[in-house]
């Protein structure tokens, strides 16, 4: 299987997401009434069930929540990367999102490590957003 | 639907042929979605990053996890059906296992295997006519905090387990004081540590204490997972616990049998765990010999 | 609603287990369901309620084995079956 099978599907939700993605925007949507900026895109505010909502861009800045180290390829994509770094890095707007570290020694890697937005090109269709530390 | 009067007897059934069938890997592709296009994968990707934000928050690590893997394996040397049955664990082999999703080693991994178990519930009064001595559920609770783990903030706890066990505690009248065993769903060790954490065993970080010196083996004070689990017996999510909870009420388990057989305690009282998702949801049980 | 000691375990199904070749997902249902029925004394017709665990994707060649599958396997009519989110 090549690495093109594992780019996302956007849906219906998820597509105005994805679609920012490719003109390296992180794009997420903030309720018109509480407020709250939601991951992953929806029609409606899981806080408190609002329908309105505007699409902001993240400054693409935040810090690590969480992070592990793969050391095993669950795939055959990923078995020239390994050892790799899963990561959930929590935007200084809100929302957290699963993605990847890049650029970091793994000796370095900590929690609330802070964190800027990297943009992977691994298609025409479709760019990633990974994160490499800030120094 | 006992307590409507829908039902009589209800059967709870899990059947896999995860390890033969291939069905453990259809699993690692078809349940991450999108988050595959960053390399991550199915439940030990989602656990490590669970473990390495309990790290952060408090203390704990292999350190901990190296007592439930060796203490639920030596359960499983006395249980003839588990799959580690013939297989011991020392902390050299525990530390040299390799690393699967760091900081989760295999040994911190459950099984994969293929298989099936059922249990069948109906009420206290139509068990005492039925043939096996009956195993009472003296207490109850559930809870679903339900996010997933890119957007959970409980992965250092509170899990579902803190209100899931206060509501099974509170059903039963009674404390982790009056508990004699424990059977707790251990997709990973990790999940073992938080569980019992948040069912209030012992203090937040205070699990290494809590474990080592043989805690949860045969002879230990509080033992835990004596089929050896799904560490190191079978996986077939919460009926690996539960069931196993049962047999030992009854006093059907051989030689890893509570009471004099295994130097513990005679078991009145069992809590028993489940979980779900990536500690998505959790449901607590406390049986008691009927 | 007290539901303490109100309920009971009253049988518990076993099956071989590790790796078990040729055998379908289907076939583990069957088999425990049919040893816990013989656990507790029953018969299959007393079995009026089934829940099944939320199974994983099937295995290739299987089909998703909902509570309903599982239910024709074991000739069972349950007057409720569902499916557990744990």
């Amino acid at each position: 299987m090549s690495y093109d099978q594992l780019t996302p599907t956007p849906d219906a939700d998820s597509k105005p997401f994805w679609d920012a993605c490719r003109n390296h925007q992180l794009m997420f949507q903030k309720c018109a009434e509480c407020g709250d900026v939601r991951w992953p895109p929806s029609i409606l505010c899981p806080q408190c069930h609002c329908r309105d909502a505007e699409w902001i861009e993240s400054v693409g800045k935040g810090t690590v929540y969480s992070y592990a180290i793969y050391h095993q390829a669950f795939h055959p994509a990923f078995a020239a990367k390994l050892p790799y770094v899963v990561a959930i890095v929590q935007l200084d707007e809100g929302p957290m999102i699963l993605t990847n570290i890049i650029g970091c020694p793994h000796e370095s890697l900590a929690c609330e490590m802070p964190v800027q937005v990297a943009w992977d090109d691994v298609s025409e269709e479709c760019s990633l957003p990974k994160f490499l530390p800030i120094l | 639907m006992l307590e409507a009067g829908i039902c009589k007897y209800v059967v709870i059934t899990y059947g896999h042929s995860a390890l033969w069938g291939g069905g453990m890997y259809q699993m690692l592709l078809q349940l991450t979605g999108n988050e595959a296009a960053f390399g991550h994968f199915g439940a030990v990707g989602g656990y490590a990053l669970a473990a390495m934000r309990g790290m952060h928050e408090f203390s704990t690590g292999p350190e901990t996890w190296k007592h439930i893997a060796m203490g639920q394996r030596k359960w499983a040397n006395l249980n003839p059906a588990a799959m580690m049955h013939k297989k011991a664990m020392s902390e050299e082999d525990y530390y040299n296992a390799p690393m699967v999703v760091e900081p989760l080693r295999l040994f911190d991994n459950c099984l994969i295997n293929d298989g099936g178990r059922a249990i069948i519930i109906t009420t206290a009064e139509r068990a005492r006519d039925l043939k096996q001595p009956p195993v009472l559920i003296a207490g109850m609770g559930h809870h679903n905090p339900s996010n997933e783990i890119g957007q959970a903030k409980y992965m250092a706890g509170p899990t579902g387990a803190k209100k899931a066990g206060e509501a099974a505690f509170q059903m039963a009248g009674i404390g982790v004081g009056d508990v004699d065993a424990c059977q707790i769903y251990d997709c990973f060790t990790y999940t073992v540590e938080l569980t019992m954490q948040d069912y209030g065993f012992f203090g937040r970080g205070e699990g290494e204490d809590w474990f080592k010196g043989g805690t949860i083996e045969p002879g230990g004070r509080m033992p835990l997972n004596t089929s050896g689990g799904q560490l190191s017996e079978a996986y077939y999510m919460g009926l690996t616990p539960m069931s196993e909870a049962v047999m030992q009420l009854r006093g059907q388990c051989g030689d890893r049998q509570l009471g004099p057989k295994t130097n513990t305690k005679e078991p009145e009282i069992i809590l028993c765990s489940d979980n779900g998702g990536i500690l998505q949801s959790n449901a607590c049980y406390i049986f008691r010999k009927g | 609603m007290d539901l303490k000691d109100k309920y009971a375990v009253v049988g518990v199904g076993y099956t071989p287990q590790g790796k078990v070749p040729e055998r379908t997902s289907v076939s583990f249902h069957q088999e425990a369901v049919a040893n816990a029925i013989q656990d507790a004394g029953l018969k299959k017709e007393d079995i009026d309620g089934l829940i099944s665990y939320r199974h994983f994707p099937p295995c290739p060649g299987e089909p998703n084995l909902t509570p309903q599958t599982i239910s024709q396997y074991l000739g069972l009519t349950p007057s409720y079956a569902s499916q557990d989110a744990n």
